[in-house]
């Protein structure tokens, strides 16, 4: 994926933030605590498993890699949910559980191995067959992926390396904002490469589906 | 009532705060701290009323407590477990609820409309939904009041009873410019406004630095919540705000009125003595609280001799539209609620539906948006090839007006908080009205984006508000409680929040809430709750 706003580091305007801002964004940036919610078996799931849902192709090693699975792992430990559970799923903590057991559970009765031995483009099928699927497992299927994806995305999405990817101009307090209105940046805020659109939107959409279709692993 | 020195919170008025014993009876214990609650507290405590508000969660302390971030804006909302069933379940959390003192008013976008007079009387005019036992001219004094309180900035309203506001409306960004380009090119009327957001300094409150983040608490003060408004003014008339006390029931005595609350404070399990008790819990925990209260004189729950506690909560049909433009529009600036039109509101007589909706600005941060992208059944690479594109897209929402339905309702799941209370279960299906004004909505949106020169559109189902479960009536058949917030079954006991009301309109309810706990008061004032 081509960086559409080339040298943008939302972290330079740190100094700018109010402390309690700054300390609660900056922490995510700090090595995370061991795992406290997922067991091993669990663990070795659940991270290609995110690993998939938010395309982290990078290497383990990878630096720039956002840590979803520790940030998921953190809120389950603490009870963090967002206040709700569907009734007929079970509450947030046991619903990952179950999930991550029966994903494991599909890799081994379709593909013959674990999730984590598979290549990419096995996981993505048994990940596409969730999304699609009514009933997976006795569990409402739509359900288990919008938990996933929720969690998933707040993970990745509160993340300042996410906020550098698509520009956003992070907290604004109490620095506020100034330049209001269409085609207007702060003098920090970087030009999106594109922005004339050289590479029209649809085409762009198109070259995703195909990187997300294709499996450079398995070639 | 804020210091102007620069700090958000009033320390010393907190720390001079009264604070009653428990074993005093008070004139009016109220459960709950948010739009209702807050200025019922206030409202009293300014006729000299002995009254104390017990709120769940914390007293927020805005420089503190609040971020300017969505993650970090968790503690906001109201998280304790609660079940969702249904045909179209609706999830609760952060969209809906709040936690702590300024309830959800601290994370409301500030949309303040009003309802429309037509909204009074929807089962007589549209054959739908129910008659109100009060008007709308009845309430706009306290909308006057209210609006001047907060206060409101917008552009004069021309739709329901046309009116204007205390506050001029604030600049437009590019989000609002291009809702504005697409109604302009099809001729649909558009205002800006209304929204409780200062304008210019107000007092010691400084002007909006547009920084997008409403719906994560202002930490700027700019935003009207009852936390900066109506909150230090009570405790500067002698009111107590009890934070962290979860109340567990109402206590009825042996001649059928209620004698105060019983509620947890550090885990302890306390009572306070009370002349009247009002609930301002919001639609779900209102109702919770009042089947919770079940004792020998109400073996079903306070009130619930008809079986209508929980019955007939209702949201707003919240679709959001989305649409791609070549420029930049950077939704994440000015506030989420700039613009909007109620061009749609009342019953069109050619649809095939009755009711109607309103269309707003919203400017989702980057994980709500990813909840569009991923609605969508994106994954994978193309979720963050959209969420890439962020910069280029611009968010409107709708809010349809469901009908209430008395199976759509809060009861007591087996399921039990950590103060073993029985947790509250809702229950949700739309009907076949709901339906098709969603899609008319969704579709009003798209054409609206169109128009204004979208690349693509996507669009998203969900809800929004949380109101009804212990509506007024004209008599104890159709109504938990009456014209003026009491309740049919107990002469000292009033609900003052969401939950009374018998439709919602179109319009966001927060100012709505406060008007009619502004009424209330009067009411209450009046020598209604010794009677």
């Amino acid at each position: 994926m081509k960086p559409r706003f080339p040298g943008y580091d939302v972290l330079q305007q740190a100094g700018s933030w109010d402390l309690v801002t700054a300390g609660v964004v900056l922490a995510r940036l700090a090595p995370p605590p061991p795992l406290r919610f997922f067991t091993v078996d669990e663990e070795r799931v659940a991270r290609p498993l995110l690993d998939r849902l938010l395309a982290q192709d990078g290497p383990p090693e990878d630096e720039s890699r956002i840590p979803v699975l520790e940030h998921i792992d953190a809120r389950l430990a603490e009870g963090e949910t967002d206040g709700w559970h569907h009734d007929d799923l079970p509450e947030d903590g046991e619903a990952w559980r179950r999930s991550l057991a029966a994903l494991d559970e599909d890799a081994r009765a379709v593909e013959g191995q674990h999730f984590w031995e598979l290549k990419r483009r096995a996981q993505n099928r048994l990940l596409e067959n969730v999304r699609t699927a009514k009933t997976w497992h006795e569990l409402p299927a739509s359900r288990v992926w919008n938990l996933w994806m929720r969690y998933a995305c707040t993970g990745f999405y509160s993340h300042p390396s996410a906020w550098n990817e698509m520009g956003f101009g992070g907290p604004a307090y109490p620095r506020g904002y100034k330049a209001l209105g269409l085609d207007r940046r702060e003098p920090w805020e970087v030009r999106e490469v594109d922005a004339e659109d050289p590479e029209p939107w649809a085409r762009r959409v198109e070259a995703a589906r195909q990187r997300q279709d294709s499996d450079h692993a398995a070639r | 009532m804020l210091p102007n020195d620069g700090s958000r919170t009033n320390h010393a008025l907190r720390a001079s705060m009264r604070r009653f014993d428990d074993e005093e009876e008070l004139d009016l214990v109220v459960v709950g701290c948010g739009a209702g609650g807050a200025v019922l507290t206030q409202r009293l405590a300014r006729k000299g009323w002995k009254v104390a508000a017990l709120e769940a969660g914390p007293f927020w302390e805005p420089d503190r407590d609040w971020v300017s971030d969505e993650a970090g804006s968790h503690p906001l909302y109201w998280t304790e477990p609660r079940v969702i069933g249904g045909g179209d379940p609706v999830p609760l959390g952060s969209n809906n609820s709040g936690r702590g003192v300024g309830g959800s008013t601290v994370h409301f976008a500030g949309y303040t409309p009003r309802l429309h007079p037509s909204d009074f009387q929807t089962y007589t005019a549209d054959g739908v939904g129910a008659d109100w036992p009060i008007t709308y001219q009845e309430l706009r004094p306290y909308y006057e009041a209210l609006e001047a309180e907060l206060p409101v900035a917008g552009q004069h309203w021309p739709w329901g009873d046309p009116h204007g506001y205390p506050h001029s409306p604030h600049p437009v960004s590019g989000l609002g410019m291009i809702f504005q380009r697409g109604c302009q090119r099809l001729g649909i009327d558009v205002r800006v406004g209304p929204v409780a957001i200062t304008n210019g300094r107000f007092g010691n409150r400084p002007h909006c630095i547009y920084r997008g983040f409403c719906l994560q608490g202002c930490k700027v003060n700019a935003k009207a919540s009852t936390l900066i408004t109506h909150v230090p003014d009570a405790l500067a008339h002698g009111a107590e705000i009890r934070s962290g006390s979860m109340v567990r029931s109402i206590e009825i005595d042996d001649r059928g009125r209620a004698s105060g609350v019983v509620y947890f404070r550090d885990g302890v399990e306390r009572r306070q003595r009370a002349r009247a008790v009002a609930v301002a819990g919001y639609a779900i925990e209102t109702p919770r609280l009042l089947l919770n209260s079940a004792c020998r004189q109400f073996p079903d729950g306070v009130g619930n001799d008809h079986d209508l506690v929980g019955r007939y909560v209702m949201v707003q049909g919240a679709a959001q539209t989305a649409g791609r433009f070549p420029e930049e529009v950077r939704m994440y600036k000015a506030p989420p609620p700039e613009v909007s039109t109620e061009a749609f509101y009342e019953t069109d007589p050619r649809a095939d539906y009755r009711r109607g909706y309103s269309v707003q600005c919203i400017g989702p941060l980057p994980i709500t948006w990813a909840e569009h992208v991923v609605a969508e059944g994106h994954w994978g690479h193309v979720l963050r090839e959209y969420l890439c594109d962020y910069v280029h897209w611009a968010t409107l929402g709708v809010l349809c007006e469901f009908l209430p339905l008395p199976g759509n309702r809060v009861t007591l799941d087996e399921e039990r908080d950590r103060h073993g209370i029985p947790v509250a279960r809702f229950d949700y299906t739309q009907c076949d009205n709901d339906r098709a004004l969603m899609r008319a909505g969704s579709q009003k949106m798209a054409e609206i984006l169109d128009a204004a020169g979208a690349q693509d559109t996507v669009t998203i189902a969900r809800y929004a508000h949380l109101v009804g479960g212990a509506r007024m009536g004209a008599g104890p058949e159709t109504g938990v409680v009456d014209r003026n917030l009491r309740s049919f079954a107990v002469p000292n006991l009033y609900v003052t929040d969401g939950s009374v009301l018998p439709t919602q309109g179109a319009a966001n309810p927060a100012l709505t809430i406060m008007a009619l706990a502004a009424r209330c008061a009067d009411h209450l004032a009046g020598g209604a709750a010794s009677a």
